[in-house]
């Protein structure tokens, strides 16, 4: 995996595709399966922080965006030719009622939710709400629902903002969705969106005091089972197996339970990744040695993978969005930094490169097979 | 009135960078009237000087003849026909940037 050049893409079927956003713009990488060599373009939106991004495939490729200009607003914006041209909405197409008070901070979660419609985008914002466009992303209408949750009010924002982070679509019952809110909790819908239940029992609150709110950082789904789940929570890395109605702390063997990500195999049942920070007061890789951390057993033990990793001196962030897996075997790993720096494995995390070095902080890393 | 437009937001404007809003001599507007009548004309504008709640941007100003309009009443600041407008992102800057 070698270092990235700027190019032009001229994407293939069966290229790997990597979008990273970063607080001054997006890039975008190719390679071929290989992943030997990536292409990058960027900065598309420069100036702007880009804060999620998503691939809707289905034949016609186009990549959305969450760009958000500190000045002029927040919105989702889109390319149909792989960032050579983009197409920023008119008006702004995701906005809270009026008379509501709220107003878009930042779009934190893009998902092609293809198991509800191939057209279908869900998005997950700052303040917290869930918004649903059947456009491949131009439009949004707000989960009424969801931001009328009673819990509202308890719901507090951390140093990022008062976020919905993480949507999950149960890929065969795509009434159930997931939604997690730092903070605030993880919530859950057997209807569609229509009526929301929190699932938190068994998580802990940080601080634990009396009023203190859940701060669920990511969750996913285990790939062949997603009856279960895995969490990395503020205080804490869980496991659900019943579907969110119990959790279970599988943070035994890993240096710390404070960190943001958290990235399933995308195939392999029980395989999850973690990328462990000091603690919450100190939020860097613990002795300076960044480790990605890998369970294969759904959380009952852990290895630290650091080939390819400082050994010293690292002390970089990796945010909770900027950790993912391609869909290849074998698998592709890729974490971006509050450095900059983008590593990638093409061998499930036994090694890592870096792609590139040089970015500014990473918000975001997304991938996508083209199709 | 004349509306300055900064270079961020011509694309809105067909690349214009002043506006000519027209207003009687003898009557006023507010500024959020002049945004209004901006957006009428250059869809594009309005959503990005004010939120969703109608309220000026944290980090965009509005300068009524070279006074800030969050010292005049903010968006119900008056203005006048031979008024010069000007719509600027504030300077703003610190450790997230």
């Amino acid at each position: 995996m070698a270092m990235a050049t700027n190019a032009k893409l001229s994407p293939a079927t069966g290229d790997i595709l990597l979008m990273v956003g970063t607080v001054k713009g997006a890039f975008i990488f190719l390679s071929d399966r290989e992943r030997g060599n990536f292409r990058m373009s960027g900065p598309h939106f420069p100036g702007q922080s880009v804060w999620s991004a998503a691939f809707i495939g289905n034949g016609t490729s186009r990549i959305i965006v969450g760009n958000k200009s500190n000045h002029w607003g927040a919105m989702v914006s889109w390319s149909d030719d792989f960032g050579a041209t983009w197409k920023e909405p008119t008006e702004g197409n995701i906005k809270f009622p009026k008379g509501s008070g709220e107003s878009l901070n930042a779009v934190w979660a893009l998902e092609a939710a293809t198991a509800l419609g191939p057209e279908v985008v869900l998005a997950g914002v700052d303040p917290a709400a869930m918004f649903r466009s059947d456009d491949r992303g131009e439009t949004f209408r707000l989960n009424e629902a969801l931001f009328s949750h009673p819990d509202r009010p308890k719901w507090n924002p951390g140093f990022g903002g008062l976020c919905l982070h993480s949507i999950l679509v149960h890929p065969q019952n795509p009434k159930r969705m997931y939604a997690a809110i730092s903070s605030g909790g993880i919530y859950c819908t057997d209807d569609a969106g229509d009526s929301w239940a929190a699932c938190v029992n068994g998580l802990r609150v940080h601080p634990d005091v009396p009023g203190a709110t859940l701060c669920p950082h990511k969750l996913r789904f285990d790939p062949e089972n997603p009856s279960r789940m895995y969490l990395q929570n503020h205080p804490g890395v869980y496991r659900t197996d019943n579907e969110g109605r119990s959790w279970v702390t599988i943070e035994n063997g890993l240096p710390s339970d404070f960190g943001f990500p958290m990235v399933a195999h995308p195939r392999r049942g029980g395989t999850i990744y973690s990328f462990p920070l000091t603690s919450d007061e100190f939020r860097v890789p613990r002795d300076g040695a960044p480790r990605v951390w890998r369970s294969r057993d759904a959380g009952a033990s852990w290895e630290p993978l650091g080939k390819g990793l400082p050994d010293r001196d690292g002390f970089f962030t990796v945010l909770r969005d900027a950790f993912s897996a391609d869909t290849l075997d074998p698998v592709g790993l890729y974490f971006g930094t509050r450095g900059g720096q983008l590593y990638g494995s093409n061998d499930e995390g036994e090694s890592w490169r870096a792609i590139t070095e040089f970015l500014p902080p990473i918000l975001c890393v997304k991938t996508a097979l083209v199709d | 009135m004349r509306v300055h437009i900064p270079s961020a937001l011509r694309r809105w404007t067909g690349g214009c960078d002043v506006i000519e809003v027209p207003l009687a001599a003898d009557m006023r507007m507010t500024a959020a009237e002049v945004i209004e009548a901006l957006a009428r004309e250059h869809p594009g504008i309005r959503d990005r000087v004010l939120d969703e709640q109608g309220e000026l941007r944290r980090h965009v100003n509005i300068f009524i003849d070279g006074e800030n309009a969050r010292s005049l009443g903010g968006l119900a600041a008056q203005v006048g026909a031979n008024s010069e407008i000007w719509i600027h992102p504030a300077l703003s800057g610190g450790a997230h940037d």
